[in-house]
């Protein structure tokens, strides 16, 4: 535990014993020259313990071993009657220091006796405060001693001992000594430390020997809870494989106390199917079970129920029905009425010319095809999942088309593509609406209008699943279409549609493609994206060979270009936090063209390491930062990612990331400095940091229009889905700023978009659960934009903009829903505040600070934790986050 | 109901054998059905009974999901082609069957599939997309983009800009106000080296004619009593602005009279000359500017002359004449007096009848246009009389005028006033037209923060000869 950084104050023995052997050793220095002196100030019944003390150690070394006992036993008596403030040693211990090495001595000298154990338990205890540095003599003594109740000696030489054993473990491991002797002691400690309110203490004893197993036996229903909590939030912390032993004890024993849904959540951490299933099995009350598919389906798993786990086959399809996801329009709906946010909003009503001074404002008569295109996203995000907006839907009244079609035919060529899979943002999540709504477009002559249909489909799937398998049937025959943009639009489409499924259908579909000789380079690009989203971390052997071939084959004047460098993204995508499994691959990289190669291995290494918080592949990226180059390096970019995607997983790590990010701000070379704001972008996605939100201010206005359009975008990243009125008041001045330029008005234009996301109902942040879980493909969605963003000028602003939907698969409501047993939509008071980090603190303290009280639906922002203000319910989850079961409280009685 | 079986029947045309009942079923003969009951009671059909495991089971029955409705049983012969269930389809829901698409393992289902291998189970639940709804149909002239025009025509600025590059001079990002007088002048030099009379042989141009100032200058050395003569033409009058400037007339003939130095080839050294200008030639439009805008050194910023400058509806301009073109102008001088003096005469004896056609027109233009009768009468003989026979008298009528409002060169707004065809004013704010009356276009003369004319533009009083 030594090793690794401490999480919080409280947590970690065996560094805080050190620390206090250190502050008691201070005086003992030089003993004599204070002690004299000391004696002069005695108060009269100090005096008297003094002699008293003095006396019982003459007569420990007197021959009667009668009287060497009774002596031993009025020592120990007074040693343990002994009270003392927090900063100052015991007196009676304090007082029998200047006579430790004459006792020592005579242990030695003594035969072997009870009364030998009872001096060596004194000595033990002694040692707390006297033995040299390590000497661990507290320890030895206490081995030799009687092995009598070790909490009888209190708790500060319990802790002491728990320091040593870790030393001397570490010792008797590097030389193979047994260690039988200590493991018995180190149960006594750990039961004593589970009993008095220390887990932390215990936990990192046990994480120090090695033995977390003991663990499970010493927790009870008392302070599993504790346990478990400190166990989860410092498995972010643990390096290598110890990361995960912690959460597997932790699993276990919210499996032993029943605790299901936490289980359920470590066990998604764990990206483990078996445990899950475990879950699934271990519980037979069918109510916790949908609670359990509401948190599937929020991580958005794939996972597929058999009879095992639900008998009933009419249950087991509503069940299914919760993981497929297929009532998340319906509740995120309900959130909008009841929040009144029903109401369409136009993109005029998102960029507020009137709120701008003359010039920008004057409408240009004649329409630009850049600035509709802009409109065409920005009315998508805003009012994504609605099913109604006024460009592209018209209500059904007037179903004559007219309005919708005018609209689509304000883009212009390519544009068109994504104005046509604008309606399946505006219908995200409803599959049956969207589906009849988009068909119209199937039968369109235009190219561009049949490849936005296609991808529009794909965005209305994202993240449901439905039995038909409506995307796939309508996709797949399109993917060998002639025409690269409707291939695009199918690929991709698939790609939205089945992230993270592992369908093998698609897999089949798609991995002929990437052996196409023919196939140009951007259909190819889309084609590995898509395989790494649809088989995002699964590590696929098939797949990653078939990229590399791919890679491999194309000519080298092809290695250079944009779309070259998302096929090593594809390739990472696969390994997405899986870490050192991609070392196989990483390796064959190495082989690639010297253009690639080295872009390739970044992209590999942070995807593979993302979310992982790993400081040493932080500092390597930081390395490879830090080289001069005369001319721009592609792979310094997705270096610069590669810490942001490392270092997201947790807070500490996140905000000296932000302080790197600045230096190399300040150092770096142009292409460093243009990746810079994406990876705050991902640092604080939705998460809008005065302090980040005033860096991208200040980069929006950078001299290198690159930097300031990433800088824009990042600031509608950071602001996505909050409404955040300050970002929405710089993009403003930003819009009049830049009117002239059109391609940094298009970024302005997206920015504003985002910030009023879904109306501000939406996240984009991959973490859930309280920021502890990773939903993979959310993660993989956002990278493989800001992979985009690294070469604006190809992508987003040329003709593949509509890479800005896969903004979809991070898309998700930021509420909490609560229903009743029916699944029915229950208003229940709601607390909801800034969450407080309460790990590792005794007692039940307040997990949230400066709360106000709602009734549900509510909404939570980025760092909000919600607790229930009302007895009358019982949440059938501890995380109070997207929907949530209540149940009636049998306990509760009403005041009236 | 009856449209959609009408319509079936003509889709299903190598179907006709079959009839469809209204609740889109087909009925099937008794030996293909095993089960006639079953059609009936719209219920699924039960499993195969041991007792007819003869005969082929060929009905299966299956939900259709469709948008957000579910059809519970609809059954599917299978020793059809998928086409007839289409058409069952196109029953419940409308939508015609080359517009279905049935998502079954594997992909949509084909017109022509065959439904063992397709694999449909009985209960299975099949998803049908497809609409009866208009195909999206691109309008035949689609729109015009900014970015497909040429980029000349984006902005009509910026042709000027190209053109004159020091009218994009920007500051903070944005374009900087410019001099109204500079775009002027710059437009008419552009119009009168491109703009040539095709009938003039000697390339004698429209803008001189139209807007040319010919001057005669005398420029004499008190000194060495050099004296020199030279003509030159400008393309409008400056009304300079001094102390002693009340009024438009007295500003144009201070103009006139101007000091310079240069060297004197006698004197070997350089010495003060005074030009003495007399306008030797009018133009059918007289443009004065008044010169309000000067550099301020010691305050390096241009400023601006607040000073009220009064200028008149009408406008003499005889005695800013050359002796030459006095002489000139004496004869249609006096036509002009004449005609005044009978206007007069007519005005002053009351109901003499009117003589001519040529008068009868000036009387309705003089009631129509109260007060401003001169200028109308000249515009109404203009479409009268050939062009050769007018002749210019050296009186102006003011028929425009720019103003600026704002207290420097740099900022502000320009505004024009604009006198119509009928006489009445026009002031045009920018995209905002407003009427005005005529006495108050006469209080832009400035001496104050209301607009101010910068530009006045007058046009000739002819005279027929």
């Amino acid at each position: 535990m030594s090793k690794t950084p401490d999480p919080n104050s409280t947590g970690a023995s065996g560094s805080k014993s050190n620390r206090e052997e250190a502050t008691i050793k201070v005086p003992s220095k030089d003993p004599k020259k204070k002690d004299d002196k000391k004696d002069e100030d005695l108060s009269e019944e100090d005096l008297a313990l003094k002699q008293q003390l003095e006396l019982y150690v003459e007569r420990v070394q007197d021959a009667d071993a009668g009287l060497q006992k009774v002596a031993l036993e009025s020592m120990r008596q007074e040693i343990r009657t002994a009270t003392s403030s927090m900063t100052s040693v015991p007196k009676p211990l304090k007082f029998l220091r200047p006579h430790y090495g004459t006792l020592k001595g005579n242990y030695e000298k003594m035969p072997d006796s009870d009364v030998k154990k009872l001096l060596a338990d004194i000595l033990s205890v002694l040692a707390l405060t006297m033995s040299a540095e390590g000497e661990r003599e507290s320890l030895k003594y206490r081995l030799l001693g009687s092995q009598g109740d070790i909490g009888s000696w209190g708790h500060e030489y319990v802790r002491n001992l728990a320091g040593e054993i870790s030393q001397e473990y570490g010792k008797r491991q590097s030389e193979e000594a047994p260690i039988d002797d200590l493991m018995e002691l180190v149960q006594q400690i750990v039961a004593f430390h589970m009993k008095h309110n220390a887990e932390p203490e215990a936990v990192d004893l046990l994480m120090e020997v090695e033995d977390l197993d003991l663990l499970v036996e010493h927790v009870d229903s008392t302070n599993y809870k504790r346990t478990c909590s400190y166990l989860t939030s410092s498995a972010k912390y643990l390096p290598g494989p110890d990361d995960m032993l912690v959460l597997d004890i932790a699993y276990t024993i919210y499996m032993k106390f029943e605790e299901y849904p936490s289980a359920l959540v470590t066990a998604l951490y764990l990206d483990n199917t078996q445990y899950v299933k475990q879950v699934f099995t271990s519980c037979d009350d069918l109510l916790r079970k949908k609670q359990f598919c509401y948190i599937l389906a929020r991580h958005g798993q794939t996972f597929e129920l058999d009879t095992e786990m639900c008998a009933e086959d009419e249950e087991r399809e509503r069940l299914q029905e919760i993981i497929n996801n297929t009532k998340l329009s319906e509740g995120y709906l309900t959130l909008a009425r009841d929040i009144e946010v029903m109401e369409a909003k136009t993109p005029e009503d998102i960029y507020k010319p009137h709120l701008l001074d003359g010039r920008a404002s004057a409408g240009a008569s004649v329409d630009s095809a850049r600035q509709n295109l802009a409109s065409t996203f920005v009315n998508a995000f805003v009012n994504a999942g609605f099913s109604q907006d006024k460009l592209m839907t018209v209500p059904s009244e007037a179903s004559s088309g007219a309005a919708s079609t005018s609209w689509l035919f304000k883009n212009k060529e390519h544009g068109k593509a994504s104005a046509a899979a604008s309606l399946g943002m505006i219908l995200l999540w409803d599959v049956d609406s969207g589906l009849a709504q988009l068909d119209k477009y199937f039968h369109s002559t235009d190219t561009h209008v049949i490849a936005g249909a296609l991808l529009g489909v794909g965005i209305v799937n994202c993240g449901i699943k439905n039995e038909c398998d409506p995307a796939l049937a309508l996709l797949a025959e399109y993917i060998d279409k002639e025409d690269p943009s409707i291939r695009i639009g199918a690929i991709m489409g698939l790609g939205l549609a089945y992230a993270g499924s592992q369908n093998e259908q698609i897999r089949d579909k798609l991995t002929p493609i990437l052996g196409d000789s023919k196939a140009s380079l951007d259909v190819l690009a889309f084609t590995a994206i898509s395989l790494g989203l649809v088989y995002v971390g699964s590590c696929n052997e098939e797949i990653a060979q078939a990229i590399i071939f791919a890679l491999m084959e194309r000519i080298e004047s092809e290695l250079g270009e944009p779309f070259a460098r998302l096929l090593p993204l594809g390739l990472g995508l696969l390994y997405l936090g899986k870490q050192e499994s991609v070392e196989a691959t990483a390796e064959v990289s190495k082989t690639f063209n010297e253009k690639i190669r080295k872009h390739c291995d970044m992209t590999l290494l942070s995807c593979a390491y993302a979310g992982t918080g790993n400081v040493l592949k932080v500092q390597h990226f930081l390395g490879q930062c830090a080289q001069h180059f005369e001319k721009g390096e592609t792979f310094q970019g997705p270096a610069v990612l590669g810490i942001a995607m490392v270092a997201m997983a947790e807070e500490l790590g996140l905000e000296m990331a932000i302080r790197s990010l600045e230096h190399l701000l300040q150092y770096g070379e142009q292409n460093i400095r243009r990746a810079v704001p994406l990876a705050l972008a991902l640092l604080c996605i939705s998460n809008p940091k005065v302090n980040v939100m005033d860096t991208l201010s200040r980069l929006s206005h950078d001299s290198d229009s690159e930097v300031a359009m990433a800088a824009i975008v990042s600031l509608g990243l950071i602001g996505a889905g909050t409404n955040n009125a300050r970002i929405a008041g710089m993009l403003r001045n930003l819009s009049s700023y830049y009117y002239k330029e059109a391609n940094l008005l298009f970024c302005v234009r997206i920015a504003q978009g985002l910030v009023h996301l879904g109306k501000g109902l939406l996240t984009l942040s991959p973490y859930h659960s309280e920021h502890f879980l990773l939903s993979p493909t959310a993660l993989a969605g956002l990278v493989t934009l800001l992979y985009a963003c690294l070469d604006m000028k190809a992508i987003v602003l040329g003709k593949y903009h509509y890479i800005l939907y896969f903004l979809t698969l991070a898309m998700q409501p930021r509420m909490l829903l609560t229903v009743d047993e029916n699944l029915k939509p229950l208003s229940v008071p709601v607390r909801v505040g800034q969450a407080v980090d309460v790990v590792g603190q005794a007692g039940r303290p307040k997990t949230i600070t400066g709360f106000q009280t709602h009734s549900t639906p509510v909404l939570l922002a980025a760092g909000d934790r919600a607790e229930l203000a009302t007895e009358k319910y019982t949440p059938l989850s501890p995380i109070l986050e997207g929907f949530v079961i209540l149940k009636e409280n049998p306990d509760y009685r009403d005041d009236q | 109901m009856v449209d959609h079986v009408t319509t079936i029947y003509q889709c299903t045309l190598p179907f006709h054998e079959y009839k469809i009942n209204s609740r889109g079923h087909l009925p099937f003969s008794t030996s293909k059905l095993s089960h006639p009951n079953s059609k009936q009671n719209q219920k699924p059909l039960p499993s195969p009974h041991p007792a007819n495991a003869e005969a082929p089971i060929t009905m299966v029955t299956v939900s259709v999901k469709w948008q957000k409705e579910v059809y519970p049983a609809v059954e599917i012969d299978i020793s059809q082609p998928p086409y007839v269930f289409k058409c069952q389809l196109y029953d419940l829901t409308g939508v015609p069957p080359e517009r279905q698409k049935i998502m079954v393992k594997g992909g949509l289902l084909k017109d022509d599939a065959d439904w063992s291998k397709v694999g449909v189970k009985e209960g299975q639940r099949l998803m049908m997309m497809g609409t009866a709804d208009e195909i999206v149909k691109a309008p035949e002239k689609g729109p015009i983009f900014v970015e497909d025009m040429p980029e000349e025509e984006q902005v009509v600025n910026v042709v000027l800009r190209k053109k004159y590059p020091q009218f994009g001079q920007q500051s903070n990002g944005a374009f900087m106000q410019q001099d109204a007088e500079e775009c002027w002048t710059q437009l008419l030099y552009t119009l009168s080296q491109s703009l040539k009379l095709p009938s003039s042989s000697e390339g004698l141009d429209v803008v001189k004619a139209l807007f040319g100032i010919e001057f005669d200058n005398r420029i004499h050395c008190a000194e060495s009593g050099e004296e020199s003569t030279e003509t030159e033409t400008v393309y409008s009058l400056k009304c300079h602005i001094s102390q002693e400037v009340n009024h438009l007339h007295e500003g144009l003939k201070r103009g006139l009279k101007s000091e310079l130095e240069k060297a004197s080839p006698s004197l070997g050294r350089s010495a003060v000359y005074v030009k003495d200008s007399r306008i030797n030639g009018l133009p059918r439009y007289l443009t004065i500017q008044f010169v309000r805008f000067f550099w301020k050194r010691e305050s390096n910023q241009k400023a601006k002359i607040l000073r009220k400058v009064d200028y008149p509806l009408s406008l003499d301009v005889y005695d800013l004449c050359s002796d030459n073109l006095r002489k000139k102008l004496e004869g249609p001088r006096q036509v002009l007096r004449d005609a005044e003096g009978k206007k007069a005469g007519l005005k002053t004896s009351v109901k003499t009848s009117v003589s001519t056609a040529g008068d009868s027109k000036m009387t309705e233009a003089e009631e129509s246009s109260s007060g401003s009768g001169e200028a109308s009468k000249s515009t109404a003989q203009e479409g009268l009389l050939p062009e050769e026979e007018h002749q210019l008298t050296g009186i102006y009528d003011l028929v425009a005028v720019l103003t600026h409002k704002g207290r420097s060169a740099d900022s502000g707004h320009y505004v024009a006033w604009v006198k119509q065809e009928n006489g009445k004013w026009v002031q045009f704010d920018d995209d905002n037209p407003i009427l005005q009356r005529e006495e108050d276009i006469t209080k832009l003369s400035g001496g104050g923060d209301w607009h101010m004319a910068y530009i006045c533009m007058y046009k000739a009083r002819v005279v027929p000869m």
